[in-house]
């Protein structure tokens, strides 16, 4: 649905974007990830026509979005970064005045407007004046702005900036749902983020892809890495630990009351048994047995601290 | 075509959202209601003293000229500056409209909003031409009337189209009106110097080239229509026009 290849963006001397290419399949809904500054805003605004790449291509949908950047533009719902918006308009006012720019004409218009303000949990402030709104509102008016044209695809940059818990929450729940239906691109830099609503996560770093992988892949690349951390009251013998070895690579590390003892270990279920057990016959008091698996966030500082 | 009527709508409504849009029409109707009460005052008057054409009181005075050079820039000055320095541009522009349309439907919503504006004056028009109840005849030649609303329309959309193409360029509403004063007092301030700067040939035609102040004095409110003046309102308008066109495209390449 949507292909990059080669997308290179100087501003000046400085390069934003430099040599990305990837694919986004239909239907798939997209993390993209990076510190601030990587390059994720810039790809956003080329793929939906803001800005003009320095070299390279992007099309979506088979149209080029440079030659064809109008056309390009009505399959894409586009969400940029803090959502900016009319705040002297009325937020229905602003969806109708929205709808009219994007070609939704006639008795379709309403419809189309009373659909996005329910789906985006709108309604109750259909008639308020948008600078009165809170931050969290206002983002989901941007959202429903890019619903407005039920385009094939979304680009959010940053949906979930700025939120409140409860909010991000609901808007994860909301993307999730619109992923059944649309292909959806969005930028974030909160992996859990991406973890529960993306299918698969591209890493933009210093403006080049780092890694474009699927999340289960991710996450069994994760798992891989397990450890298994055990904790025992006061301090354990030597022996025993030199005991557990044999299941992996063991670091043991004794606090003032407590010891904890690191395996790392692909059978993350047999070492905690064998650590029950030397437990048992050696006589340990057992305070907390349990697997350690890299999070999404670890695996990231890994993978931009490689690259 | 709906997409532009939709965006001409917004832009226009937008006018009267925000103070400006009564400030300025508060502003003009003041002045306008001045002069037209001294229009009055010299259409009826004795010999020797008056005036020979209705209009040319309102036109001729510096003070309409004063208004005539802060309104624009008022006007013009929010249009992208306003949504350059909130980002809301970033909606407009990759909604799926071209630049032009983008370009075109401001400046025309901006353009009505100064056609507006100029709409109460028709009002004095019974009185200024002496407009006889009964016969519906009017007592006073209506030509130089026209000319010098053709005359208000033409360098009024030159003006405003100066004021667009500045705040194209500039995030802020104040610059852009400063800048786009400036550019519009070019047109204006010389009339006013017209003896210090050029009091012979070529450069006294030169000056008469560009002062609208002069177009108004010695043709509009007389009945004259030139088409030296026509060419150059339209000429410069289409210019800035385009100029702004490709101001919004430069952020592609820049």
């Amino acid at each position: 649905m949507i292909h990059v290849s080669h997308l290179t963006k100087y501003y000046g001397d400085y390069a934003a974007v430099r040599d990305v290419s990837f694919d986004v399949a239909a239907g798939q809904v997209v993390g993209f990830l990076g510190h601030n500054g990587a390059g994720k805003s810039t790809t956003m605004r080329i793929l939906t026509g803001y800005l003009a790449p320095t070299s390279g291509s992007a099309t979506i949908a088979g149209l080029d979005v440079f030659n064809d950047s109008v056309e390009v533009r009505r399959k894409v719902g586009y969400m940029p970064e803090s959502c900016p918006l009319y705040t002297d308009m009325r937020v229905e006012e602003y969806l109708n005045f929205r709808a009219g720019i994007k070609g939704i004409h006639g008795g379709f218009r309403p419809m189309r407007v009373d659909f996005v303000l329910r789906r985006c949990w709108l309604t109750d402030v259909r008639r308020q004046i948008i600078g009165t709104l809170s931050k969290g509102y206002r983002q989901r008016v941007g959202l429903a702005d890019s619903l407005l044209a039920n385009p094939p695809v979304l680009i959010l940059d940053e949906p979930t900036a700025g939120l409140d818990p409860t909010q991000i929450r609901s808007t994860r729940d909301l993307i999730r749902e619109l992923g059944q239906e649309h292909t959806i691109l969005l930028s974030t830099h909160i992996l859990s983020e991406v973890e529960m609503t993306a299918d698969s996560v591209i890493i933009i770093h210093q403006g080049q892809v780092a890694l474009q992988s699927s999340i289960k892949d991710l996450q069994a690349q994760a798992g891989s890495q397990g450890k298994l951390l055990a904790v025992f009251d006061g301090h354990v013998d030597g022996q025993g630990v030199r005991d557990l070895e044999t299941f992996g690579p063991t670091e043991a590390k004794a606090e003032l009351d407590r010891t904890e003892i690191r395996i790392r270990t692909n059978d993350i279920a047999g070492a905690t048994r064998k650590v029950l057990d030397e437990a048992r016959t050696r006589g340990w008091t057992v305070r907390e047995v349990r697997p350690e698996r890299p999070t999404l966030e670890d695996l990231f500082v890994q993978i931009t601290a490689r690259a | 075509m709906l997409a532009t009527l939709t965006l001409i709508r917004r832009e226009f409504s937008a006018y009267f959202f925000s103070p400006i849009g009564y400030a300025v029409l508060f502003l003009f109707l003041i002045v306008m209601g001045c002069l037209f009460y001294l229009s009055v005052d010299e259409l009826t008057a004795e010999d020797p003293y008056g005036i020979s054409t209705s209009m040319e009181i309102l036109v001729n005075n510096i003070a309409f000229w004063l208004i005539f050079a802060i309104i624009p820039p008022l006007l013009t000055m929010r249009l992208f500056a306003e949504e350059r320095a909130t980002g809301t541009i970033e909606m407009l522009l990759t909604a799926p409209l071209h630049d032009w349309q983008v370009v075109i439907s401001k400046y025309l919503a901006c353009y009505a909003f100064f056609l507006v504006m100029w709409l109460p004056t028709l009002l004095y028009l019974p009185v200024l031409l002496d407009w006889q109840v009964g016969t519906l005849k009017v007592g006073i030649d209506p030509g130089p009337v026209w000319t010098t609303y053709i005359g208000v329309a033409l360098a009024g959309a030159m003006f405003l189209s100066i004021g667009m193409c500045v705040s194209s360029f500039v995030k802020s509403q104040m610059v852009a009106a400063l800048i786009s004063l400036v550019l519009g007092l070019v047109f204006l301030i010389f009339a006013f110097a017209e003896p210090l700067v050029a009091s012979s040939g070529i450069g006294r035609q030169g000056v008469f080239f560009v002062s609208v102040p002069l177009h108004f004095a010695r043709n509009f409110s007389r009945g004259l229509i030139d088409s030296r003046q026509l060419i150059l309102y339209c000429s410069v308008t289409l210019f800035c026009i385009f100029l702004t066109i490709r101001s919004l495209e430069s952020r592609r390449w820049r």
